[in-house]
């Protein structure tokens, strides 16, 4: 399993550029003393994931108020002892709908992601084990998916398939789905080149048994490694959709969206926008620790 | 180098050909009537008759698709339903703003990923460094729109520095033209920025420890000189790579920053048309911007080729 593992495309494109020469002792010191300083940070993006799960599942219980119940009585209320994070501009609790927006990332981030996973990997066995004009086929398909920017891809078919959370969670699976496909079709490439495809043929294992019982076991780390540093991203892509005005529709809470309708509030009240915008950001970046560390913990190259 | 070109263009045919057909189905994925969906029920039938009919909706798809291709051919991306307008000249007229924040944007990134970078590798595991990195992952986890309106927030509203939306074309008036576009090219220019640090710091640490480095450690050269004419071209082709990988992102960032800002560039025109339901609009503005990713993917793939010889010849 130690072999070579086509990375992300990003690695792909330089796999030719940089020849791998041994590692000298001090870069390989620096790389240990790297590990360590994000072995300490994991422990901080588990925590933030669990939180977040938490909040997700737990929202009808830690919400202190209806995320939808408006007071006009008391809008743009300063963060105090009764609203922890402020109220909105129609005396909704910011806190409360930080928590039920909770649900939203999180269903957008691995939903949308393990969408992904399941198209890509799939057609990447396809042209991997097909190769010749399957192949072709394929691959030109991802690379035209790959030739729009995601988020203006995002926007295209958010637009076309309506705004509302599905809309935007096939429109995210779509723009992830060719990173796993290439992914995937070169692990297939490389390891059906191994022996013990060979032998398991010669014992005349179907094409699809090796298939399933070879090739997809021995590929499934990189894909994993994918997708954990995706999820962050996808969470983000997810937010700028709803910002943009896709995605789940108003009243109902998610982050970008709170964000949009809070921006004509910076000056008198900016906890509208800071709330759910921290809780964004932390989540991220406690999701690209995890992503790190499930990729320290997977991937032999990196860990040295 | 004429061969490389050739090559590259030769690949990009198939794609372009997949993107355009990609493009063209957009509008009848649907659900639904797309005239509807344009059109308030109110608006009469003959109305939506005649649309239906100048769109080519009522004919078969593939004579439609036929009849698309031939018109994108001789440059007519179709009209808008808003402004009846044709795309092309709604294009090119939110072109400037977008061009100018995209070269300010990626100036602003170079100027301070540049120093940071190779401060960084040069200082590794100093407060620098890791100043550095803190620097990178924030700017990597902080999505655009929240960083704009922080901006906004300081330097808007609480200092009330600069303005918070709007555009003056600097070509004509520099000094608020520049103030207009400084919130918007910093927002999009520190997340560049962050990824290009990153990036150079590590390809710098890693041609650091080639032999090369050592030989001309050793011949007596000063530590500047040593990254200056020795490291720093070699650790420029993953930055290259960074950048055209980033450029999509790039992109949708401006999208955003378009958005919050209210440029009138060219991802406000999409955002507008999106939600206009504006579907030749959206149908031709995506296209060209598929078209213009595609083509800057592929200068970065000819910039390899200058960079670094070996890729010519392969």
């Amino acid at each position: 399993m130690a072999g070579s593992i086509p990375g992300s495309d990003l690695a792909e494109r330089a796999a030719g550029l940089s020849r791998p020469a041994p590692e000298p002792l001090r870069a390989r010191r620096w790389k240990v003393l790297r590990r360590a300083a994000r072995a300490r940070l994991a422990p901080f993006g588990g925590a933030v994931m669990l939180l977040a799960m938490l909040a997700a599942l737990a929202a009808p219980v830690l919400a202190p108020y209806d995320p939808l119940a408006q007071n006009l009585g008391n809008t743009l209320a300063r963060p105090g002892r009764a609203h922890l994070l402020g109220t909105d501009n129609v005396g909704r609790d910011v806190l409360s709908r930080v928590i039920w927006g909770t649900r939203v990332s999180l269903v957008a981030g691995l939903v949308s992601v393990a969408l992904a996973v399941v198209a890509g990997t799939l057609l990447g066995i396809l042209a991997g084990y097909f190769g010749g004009r399957v192949d072709g086929f394929v691959m030109r398909l991802m690379d035209a998916v790959l030739s729009f920017p995601p988020l203006v891809l995002a926007l295209a078919l958010g637009a076309v398939l309506g705004a509302g959370l599905t809309g935007v969670l096939l429109a995210l699976g779509v723009v992830y789905t060719p990173t796993f496909a290439r992914l995937m079709r070169g692990q297939v490439l490389s390891i059906e080149a191994r022996d013990y495809v060979d032998a398991a043929r010669a014992l005349g294992a179907s094409g699809w048994r090796v298939a399933w019982r070879h090739v997809v076991p021995n590929a499934i780390n990189p894909i994993i490694v994918q997708a954990s540093l995706s999820v962050a991203f996808a969470i983000l892509a997810e937010a700028s959709l709803s910002f943009l005005g896709l995605g789940i529709q108003p009243p109902q809470a998610s982050w970008g969206s709170m964000i949009n309708a809070g921006r004509g509030y910076l000056q008198q009240a900016p906890w509208i926008v800071f709330g759910p915008g921290g809780a964004l950001f932390v989540t991220v970046v406690g999701l690209n620790f995890v992503g790190d560390a499930v990729r320290d913990a997977l991937d032999p190259r990196v860990r040295g | 180098m004429g061969r490389l070109v050739l090559r590259r263009l030769g690949a990009t045919v198939p794609v372009l050909l997949l993107v355009t057909a990609g493009v063209f189905l957009l509008l009848h994925l649907t659900p639904g009537d797309p005239i509807d969906v344009m059109m308030a029920e109110s608006v009469d039938a003959t109305v939506k008759e005649n649309l239906r009919h100048e769109l080519g909706l009522d004919r078969p798809l593939h004579v439609q698709y036929a009849a698309w291709m031939g018109r994108l051919l001789r440059g007519d991306l179709g009209r808008s339903i808003r402004n009846g307008e044709p795309v092309i000249e709604n294009v090119s007229r939110r072109l400037r703003p977008s061009l100018e924040l995209a070269l300010c944007a990626m100036a602003i990134s170079l100027v301070i990923a540049f120093p940071l970078g190779i401060a960084s590798a040069m200082r590794r595991n100093t407060t620098i460094d890791r100043a550095g990195a803190t620097f990178a992952l924030c700017g990597i986890c902080m999505p655009n729109f929240l960083l704009a309106l922080l901006l906004i927030f300081l330097f808007g509203v609480t200092l009330r520095w600069l303005p918070i939306s709007g555009y003056t074309d600097p070509l004509e008036e520099p000094w608020n033209g520049l103030r207009s576009l400084a919130l918007p090219a910093v927002t999009l220019g520190l997340a560049l920025a962050a990824v290009v640090t990153r990036t150079l710091r590590s390809s710098l640490l890693e041609a650091l420890a080639e032999d090369y480095v050592r030989t001309a450690r050793a011949k007596g050269l000063s530590e500047w000189q040593v990254i200056w004419s020795h490291v720093l071209k070699n650790a420029l082709i993953p930055v290259v790579t960074v950048l055209g990988l980033q450029l999509g992102t790039l992109i949708g960032g401006a999208v955003i920053t378009e958005y919050v800002f209210a440029l009138p560039g060219v991802g406000r025109l999409v955002v507008d048309a999106v939600f206009a339901r504006d579907y030749p609009l959206v149908q031709g503005v995506v296209l060209l911007i598929a078209v213009g990713f595609i083509l800057s993917n592929l200068i970065v793939d000819v910039l390899y080729g200058w960079i670094d010889p070996r890729i010519r010849s392969r």
